[in-house]
């Protein structure tokens, strides 16, 4: 019925009493009147109920975004910290937020699932020790048979209604938190990547230096004022560089390579003071992991003033990685100390639990370390910065080693996790204080930085340095302890059984007398099992990089073929715009109008 | 302090939301503009008086007052292009400058911010004032001159000798700290 639709569509356009009048003179009988009465009506209050449920969508929406923020924690604080000392201090912040929901989550996630059918349905623990205040510093002696540890847990199935394999529980809980984290930091790997990294031209420092970095949200003269003093230097800096001599290059690359030689013996001695060590158990170990870790940067550091960096990235490069390698080969004799010889030794009732012990020993002195160099690193060198030398100015807030300082406390929460379940508790302590105290020091400490550093790829460097070496550290730990040590036999849910992972076999082998799983048995034995598809899988995965590497190179010659275009058209427009220029002036008065269309035509 | 519905009407507030301001932000922003001059900005805006604070009290907002561009600022987003704003002015300027503001409109923003002879390019004397702003004129004038024309080779692309809107959107692309640096926060 096209045409009522259509005579319906004029109709409702009109306004009321023009409305009245057209249907009055509409050749159709009162019937068919009202009928067309009724669908204008109809349409109309159907506009009227769509234009109502679009707003009530967007007010809706507003107000859940505006609840949203106002919940948002720290949102207040931040907003201060990153008017006053700009987005790259902001960035170590924002870090510690999104490292303190990974906690969060994983201490929700295992007390529920672990803990809690522990504690109301499972076997009392009981524990012949009383409690003393020391214990929150070595984890020992209460805490020991708690449920804080791997050893309180059992390895029965509740039954009580609903059957719940505490093993099965402990196991897989454990291991798809890790592999979310995975998932996590992979996707805001790649996405921070892609926005930061692909696009960016390294080259281009200067102007964006004068256009992109005057940050719009300082506040305060002093602050303005320093800023536009450090881009004043920087850009004369550049504007006088020199190129270097060979003799100099040589020189240069000479002192690198003897930092970097100095670096990694001092690295190599930390690591192997480690494998001398016997007594493992005892507060030394942490107090000196921690010492070194505070310590040898400072070499690092002092090496760095006799080196010459072409540019300020690497040089915050070169000692981030520096730093790595020595929390990673401190860690690593560690991890070999507890997986090869603690889980050997028979001495030890329940060496998960010991190991676990070691860990939050780990964390708690790493914190009490963390405090104590925010009180020398920024307190104290503020007073001597003010206060006796006045030359040197308030600190600056070192937002790499800071991170980095995260980054390891993170990673030793992720491999506690399989030996202490509710480390994370700790660790979310740990992180809150933190927080507070790192914004007292700097607000009271730390002078804005001198340098606009470029914080969006600082931050991806961050999350790939997370996850490379130390969420796949933590994660090889667990799967080797998980898949090829042998549980404790008298405590922990795995007790009496090879190897953890046998849990899983087990739980595969019930499940073949039941029907209907078949497919579920079939996946594990012939896939998850076997070697074949993980090799078939990394053989596939490595071609699909090689042809996108491929694709990534063609597009790179577009690119540069579109802006040799862009430069050849720039050439063309001038080159007609001065054949124009020539034909007016040689041409008589009257054809200047049309001159000056076409003139328009070339500009746009 | 009213709520939203006494002050203005309900088109009114619809139309604000869906232009772009916050509404989180929205009475924040109406009553930092009438804390500048509580005498000359009313309670009541549903007649839609006629209201412009001059550029003087813009300026001195603590935001803006430190910041170097804070008068090319208050001109780009003034109707008038003097600096005197009304409040559909002021709610621009930082619905613009906030974090939701899409990237393209805040590089076109800060095009015209940094253009200061208003002919929609960036020729060198532009880049020469806005040198001169974010280093407090302290640069000799052979530097002045050596980082503007080290600034045009890299960033001019169809070389014509300044800097076109294009040219400039090709830059902010492969910056994106500048969707972070381009922002104030209220």
């Amino acid at each position: 019925m096209t045409d009522e639709q259509n005579l319906v569509k004029e109709l409702v356009g009109m306004s009321t009493l023009e409305q009245t009048r057209a249907i009055r003179e509409l050749t159709m009988s009162f019937e068919e009147k009202k009928n067309i009465r009724w669908i204008i009506n109809g349409t109309k209050a159907l506009a009227v109920v769509q234009k109502w449920l679009c707003q009530f969508f967007r007010r809706c929406s507003y107000t859940m975004r505006s609840a949203r923020q106002a919940l948002e924690l720290w949102h207040g604080i931040m907003k201060e910290i990153g008017g006053k000392f700009g987005t790259s201090v902001l960035t170590y912040f924002l870090f510690l937020k999104w490292l303190l929901l990974f906690n969060i989550f994983s201490f929700v996630v295992n007390f529920s699932f672990i803990t809690v059918p522990l504690l109301v349905y499972g076997p009392n623990i009981t524990s012949n020790v009383s409690f003393r205040g020391l214990e929150l510093l070595t984890g020992a002696g209460y805490f020991t048979h708690t449920v804080m540890y791997y050893g309180a847990y059992s390895n029965e199935t509740l039954r009580h209604g609903v059957e719940y394999n505490l093993q099965l529980a402990y196991f897989f809980t454990i291991v798809v938190y890790m592999v979310l984290c995975g998932i996590a930091l992979t996707f805001s790997m790649a996405s921070s990547f892609k926005k930061n990294f692909v696009l960016v031209d390294p080259a281009s420092t200067s102007a964006w230096q004068l256009l992109c970095s005057w940050d719009f949200s300082l506040t305060g003269e002093k602050t303005v004022t320093q800023r536009k003093n450090n881009l004043r230097e920087s850009l004369s800096e550049k504007a006088q560089q020199k190129l270097l001599t060979l003799r100099e290059k040589l020189k240069h690359s000479g002192i690198h390579l003897g930092s970097w030689l100095v670096s990694t013996a001092l690295v190599a001695g930390c690591a192997s003071s480690f494998s001398l060590q016997q007594e493992a158990e005892t507060l030394l170990v942490p107090f000196v992991v921690s010492l070194m870790n505070l310590v040898i940067p400072l070499f690092f550091s002092l090496f760095n003033k006799f080196e010459h960096y072409s540019n300020n990235r690497s040089q915050i490069y070169s000692q981030v990685v520096r730093n790595v390698l020595l929390r990673m080969s401190i860690l690593g004799v560690l991890c070999y100390h507890w997986m090869n010889e603690v889980s050997q030794r028979e001495s030890f009732l329940c060496w998960e639990s010991m190991v676990g012990q070691a860990l939050y020993r780990l964390v708690i002195v790493d914190f009490l370390f963390l405090m104590l160099g925010s009180f020398f690193g920024e307190f104290l060198r503020n007073v001597i910065g003010t206060k006796l030398h006045r030359r040197l100015g308030p600190p600056e807030f070192d937002v790499a080693r800071n991170v980095l300082d995260l980054i390891y406390a993170q990673t030793l929460a992720w491999i506690g996790l399989y030996f202490s379940p509710l480390l994370p508790s700790i660790q979310i302590l740990k992180f809150f204080i933190l927080f507070y105290l790192k914004k007292v020091s700097l607000t009271q400490n730390c002078q804005p930085p001198c340098r606009t550093g470029r914080a969006a790829q600082m931050q991806t460097i961050f999350i790939f340095l997370l996850f490379i070496p130390f969420y796949v550290g933590a994660i090889s730990i667990v799967g080797y302890t998980a898949w090829s040590l042998n549980p404790s036999q008298n405590c922990g849910p795995f007790r009496g059984l090879d190897r953890s992972f046998s849990v899983v076999e087990l739980w595969m082998a019930g499940l073949q007398t039941l029907p209907g799983s078949g497919w579920a048995v079939w996946i594990f034995e012939n896939i998850i099992k076997s070697e074949i598809f993980y090799f078939l899988i990394t053989l596939i995965i490595l071609a699909i990089t090689y042809v996108f590497y491929q694709l990534i190179q063609g597009r790179k010659m577009l690119i540069d073929l579109l802006k040799q275009r862009i430069v050849n058209e720039g050439k063309d427009k001038s080159f007609l715009l001065d054949k124009l220029q020539n034909l007016q002036k040689s041409r008589p008065k009257k054809d200047t109008k049309h001159g000056r269309v076409c003139y328009q035509t070339f500009s746009l | 302090m009213g709520s939203k519905q006494s002050i203005f009407t309900a088109q009114q507030l619809d139309a604000y939301q869906v232009g772009g301001t916050p509404p989180e932000d929205f009475l924040v922003l109406f009553y930092r503009y009438r804390d500048l001059a509580p005498q000359l900005v009313p309670l009541d805006y549903t007649k839609e008086p006629d209201v412009k604070l001059p550029y003087e009290l813009i300026g001195s907002m603590p935001e803006l007052k430190d910041n170097p561009f804070r008068q090319r600022i208050a001109e780009v987003f003034s109707e008038d292009g003097e600096g005197n704003m009304s409040l559909d002015d002021f709610l621009d300027m930082f619905s613009v400058l906030s974090e939701m503001a899409p990237r393209d409109l805040k590089a076109y923003y800060a095009f015209k911010i940094y253009d200061f002879n208003n002919d929609d390019f960036l020729c060198k004397s532009d880049l020469e004032k806005t040198l001169t702003k974010l280093t407090r004129g302290e640069l000799g004038e052979d530097e002045v001159k050596m980082v503007c024309e080290k600034v045009m080779d890299e960033a001019d692309l169809d070389n014509d000798g300044r800097l076109s809107l294009e040219d400039f959107q090709h830059m902010i692309v492969r910056a994106p700290d500048f969707l972070s640096t381009f922002h104030i926060r209220i």
